[in-house]
């Protein structure tokens, strides 16, 4: 899950890292008890970029605050409603610097690194200038060391800096303490006042929603707002259904009980000339109901022409595919033609199942995919 | 000679009492896995498929010789088990749960290495040398024995190869799954290494996808030391950018995260680059003959 500003901020905020004051805006109104300006005024969205989209905007008096505050929330972020706009104090700014901590995954090990030249241009700087950037490896059974602290303060140049010792622990306690993939602190400002987190992009891994269960359910709840508009129905469906679904521009409907043959089928299928509807991958340990939860979810995309539905199972098994199938047929009927492919652990059952529906699968991939492509021809 | 297994590995199960560890020692009974004991912490004292279950992994070790593990613990236990695993001094284990945090994960692949542990996985389906030993969940009709290496980053995608090769008349020596990511214990590098050292082995097929940079580490050491020759496959050509492919490590971030970078990375390297599933076993009867 990717925090709000708002949220990432505040997250921060608790361990003690200084953040600007500020308030949280759903409406122009709500800024009337506003007394101090200038004004940042920040729209919230998960998006990275959005300075460079007109997203953060500044304001010099109360109307205008309001007046830009009206317009924010009336736009969107490549796709995202801005719900809610984060009014900040503006901070005099000496010097913007670069602080994350994240997990490295060739290495299976944190990665902390920091810059003294911060702000927007951060991954140009990676690109140009990779030694601005000071990178350690942590051991994650061990956490961080005060010696890493030192000499990420000592190459940057910024070992003078009051704070940074505490600012930096902190960020790597939020890191751990709440089974984050990435805290990124940028800029991390350098004001008169000391260090200040301007902006900071926090994800949780969701896959450990379920030890911090109120957290998630608040910052769910706060997005609410914010979720990507124009989801199509099979997209809702899917996100509903727990199923594993991508909308791509094609033609060809498709289901697969794994993810590294659901993306061979794809390329499989523009090999043959078609273009895929969408990806929906199964995982694992699916069962009947998934399967027929998978094919309610395919062919709500009005686009899909044909399903092709490819099978090869370790541990799914065909004869309960082969039942997720017939009871979808049973409820909704065959609205369009379904092309199944068939193998692995109990497909002689499966395809025994099939058959009493009319459906005579195939035991290889290319057949079924050149299939499906000409019956999506044959049918525009 | 096979990778990591052989015929004669005792095997414990972790989680032996759930639907599918008991299903699958089953499976992997039949298949003549040496299957020894089992752990489910209070189901200690009851059989499974006629296999020892116990409390506690010292227990079953005080009454059993153990050479590898497989664990079908849920993801919220996932770590725990695989500590006390580690903890045993058992060498050897396949994690094949989906969807354990990835501190967790960093933990045992971690700790497993401070204590000279293997883990293959997690999100694994685990490994299969055919005719041999199987330590995981492979729909074995799909294999046979024979002399070419497979490791792939997805379970069904080395099925899919598996069963082409097999049609074909080309066997197995192993064939290993990786698993989803996006963090790994063994890496495709170690398992091609192991490969490169397996005097049984002739040929290896490397089935990869898009996401991440672990191909393009594979092909760095393809170039400096594989002798072998490695027949490659990265799925996911025509996937869109930024979504997530089913597997969590599956989602195109970064130039280095695409098939295209991939492909030219392995190529460079000397790998012989698949187009389809149907071309690898053409490719690899014109290598090895």
């Amino acid at each position: 899950m990717r925090l709000l500003e708002f949220q990432a901020k505040r997250l921060l905020s608790q361990y003690g890292i200084p953040i600007p004051k500020s308030i949280l805006v759903s409406s122009p109104d709500d800024l009337r008890s506003l007394s101090s300006f200038p004004v940042v005024l920040k729209g919230q969205v998960p998006v990275g970029g959005r300075g460079k989209a007109g997203a953060i905007r500044m304001a010099a008096q109360p109307e205008e605050a309001m007046a830009i505050t009206a317009e924010l929330l009336n736009s969107s972020v490549k796709g995202y409603p801005v719900s809610a706009v984060l009014a900040e104090e503006q901070v005099e700014v000496k010097q913007e610097l670069y602080l994350a901590v994240l997990i490295d995954r060739l290495t299976s090990q944190p990665l902390i690194m920091a810059s003294a030249t911060g702000g927007v241009d951060i991954e140009e700087t990676a690109r140009k200038s990779p030694g601005k950037i000071v990178t350690k490896h942590l051991n994650h059974l061990v956490g961080l060391p005060d010696y890493v602290i030192r000499y990420l303060a000592e190459h940057t140049g910024l070992k003078k800096l009051e704070n940074f010792t505490r600012i930096v622990n902190q960020v790597y306690q939020v890191f751990r303490n709440y089974d984050a993939t990435l805290v990124e602190v940028n800029p991390l400002a350098l004001t008169p006042n000391g260090l200040v987190a301007l902006d900071a992009k926090i994800l949780l891994d969701d896959k450990a929603a379920y030890r911090h269960q109120d957290l998630f359910t608040r910052l769910q709840e706060e997005q609410k707002g914010s979720a990507k508009s124009g989801k199509t129905s099979a997209e809702q469906l899917a996100a509903e259904k727990g199923v594993t679904y991508v909308t791509l521009n094609g033609d060809v409907g498709m289901i697969s009980d794994g993810a590294g043959t659901g993306m061979l089928t794809l390329d499989l299928i523009q090999d043959a000339g078609g273009c895929a509807a969408n990806f929906c991958e199964l995982g694992g340990r699916a069962g009947a109901e998934s399967m027929q939860q998978a094919l309610e979810v395919v062919q709500a995309n009005p686009r899909a022409k044909v399903i092709l539905i490819g099978l090869i199972g370790g541990l799914t098994r065909m004869d309960e595919m082969a039942d997720g199938i017939t009871s979808y047929l049973e409820q909704h009927g065959k609205s369009r033609p379904l092309v199944v492919r068939m193998c692995g652990t109990k497909e002689e059952i499966g395809k025994a199942k099939l058959q009493r529906v009319g459906i005579e699968a195939v035991d290889d991939l290319e057949t079924a995919v050149n299939t499906a492509v000409k019956l999506v021809r044959e049918a525009s | 000679m096979t990778i990591l297994i052989d015929r004669d590995s005792r095997v414990l199960i972790q989680g032996i009492t759930g639907a599918v560890g008991s299903f699958q020692t089953r499976v992997m009974k039949d298949y003549g896995t040496h299957i020894v004991a089992g752990v489910t912490p209070g189901k200690g004292g009851l059989e499974v498929h006629g296999v020892p279950v116990y409390n506690f992994i010292e227990e079953a070790l005080q009454e059993n010789e153990v050479d590898a593990a497989i664990s079908f613990v849920p993801a919220g236990f996932a770590k725990d088990a695989a500590l006390e695993c580690i903890d045993g001094g058992i060498r050897f284990l396949v994690v094949t749960t989906e969807g354990i945090p990835d501190q967790d994960v960093m933990t045992i692949i971690n700790y497993a290495a401070s204590k000279g542990s293997i883990i293959l996985g997690p999100d694994t389906p685990g490994l299969i040398s055919p005719g041999k030993c199987k330590l995981g969940v492979h729909p074995d009709r799909m294999f046979a024995e024979g002399r070419v290496g497979v490791l792939s980053r997805s379970g069904s995608l080395s099925y899919e190869v598996g069963r082409l090769l097999t049609e074909n008349g080309i066997g197995q020596s192993t064939v290993v799954g990786i698993g989803g990511g996006p963090l790994w214990g063994l890496s495709q590098q170690d398992i091609l290494k192991m490969f490169q050292n397996d005097p049984e082995t002739e040929a290896v097929v490397l089935l990869g996808e898009v996401g991440g940079a672990t191909e393009q580490e594979a092909a760095a050491y393809i170039k400096k030391y594989m002798t072998k020759p490695v027949v490659s496959l990265i799925a996911g050509r025509t996937a869109p950018r930024g979504a997530k492919m089913g597997h969590a490590g599956a989602i195109i971030e970064g130039e280095e995260g695409t098939a295209e970078s991939k492909i030219q990375a392995l190529r460079s390297a000397g790998c012989l680059i698949a187009q389809s599933s149907s071309e690898i076993p053409t490719i690899i009867k014109k290598e090895v003959g």
